[in-house]
């Protein structure tokens, strides 16, 4: 299982530029949703994954689903070679993701996010609004699913805010 | 964000119970979302939220792991 106060600590401590989207935004917004991962967008700039790489190591993140027999060597080059990963570390699995669909690349989700006191740390978080853009975008059933809910949470805090 | 104040959570709390015909809060109602979870949740802080969550995955892999056990128990 995740544990998001050492991966939040890893990427604060790092200066890592990322942005919290996914199941732990919607929760963290008061959504239902339950997740066992820890999603985030990042910056593709070459500072960035260096220091995403640094702040990840002590993990030792892999692939999930990579055979345990073969190499794999986590670096600022192997961030630079792709641009979505679905990693194992050895505080649970985080996945990072370049872009998000129906929001864009990092800054455009740096843009549409939200900042949250989390574990002592101000972090990024992608907004309700920015959630929902990408669930629509995303439109698979288990995203779908989740509009009826967002939407009413949206409402509730337009509302009670007037 | 910290937690909300005590008005809001009234003002949420009557929005839930008697939601507005044609609002996106009775569509989610009719949809089968359980909204007192939602307003349960809008009472914690972000980081309440989330280790609420962190909590009740492990609560549910506690679960599944009793129900294996058992099963296995049973069929041996």
């Amino acid at each position: 299982m995740i544990k998001p106060t050492q991966a939040i600590k890893a990427f604060v401590e790092n200066q890592v530029a990322f942005v919290i989207i996914g199941g732990m935004a919607l929760r963290g917004h008061g959504s239902s949703y339950l997740t066992q991962d820890l999603d985030v967008c990042y910056s593709r700039e070459r500072a960035n994954l260096k220091k995403l790489a640094a702040a990840l190591a002590p993990f030792n993140p892999r692939p999930r689903g990579f055979p345990a027999n073969l190499l794999f060597v986590w670096d600022e080059q192997t961030l630079q070679n792709g641009a979505n990963f679905t990693l194992e570390t050895s505080i649970g699995d985080i996945d990072l993701l370049a872009e998000v669909s129906g929001v864009g690349i990092f800054s455009n989700v740096f843009d549409e996010s939200v900042t949250i006191s989390l574990y002592g740390f101000e972090v990024k978080v992608l907004s309700i609004e920015g959630l929902l853009k990408a669930k629509r975008a995303a439109g698979r059933t288990k995203d779908l699913l989740v509009l009826p809910e967002l939407e009413a949470l949206r409402e509730i805090l337009a509302e009670s805010n007037e | 964000m910290e937690k909300l104040s005590e008005k809001r959570l009234e003002k949420i709390g009557k929005l839930i119970r008697n939601p507005r015909p044609g609002s996106k809060v009775a569509a989610a109602k009719e949809f089968g979302i359980d909204l007192t979870l939602l307003a349960r949740n809008l009472r914690l802080t972000p980081e309440e939220r989330i280790n609420e969550t962190l909590q009740a995955i492990e609560d549910v892999e506690f679960f599944s792991n009793e129900m294996r056990k058992s099963l296995k128990n049973k069929n041996d």
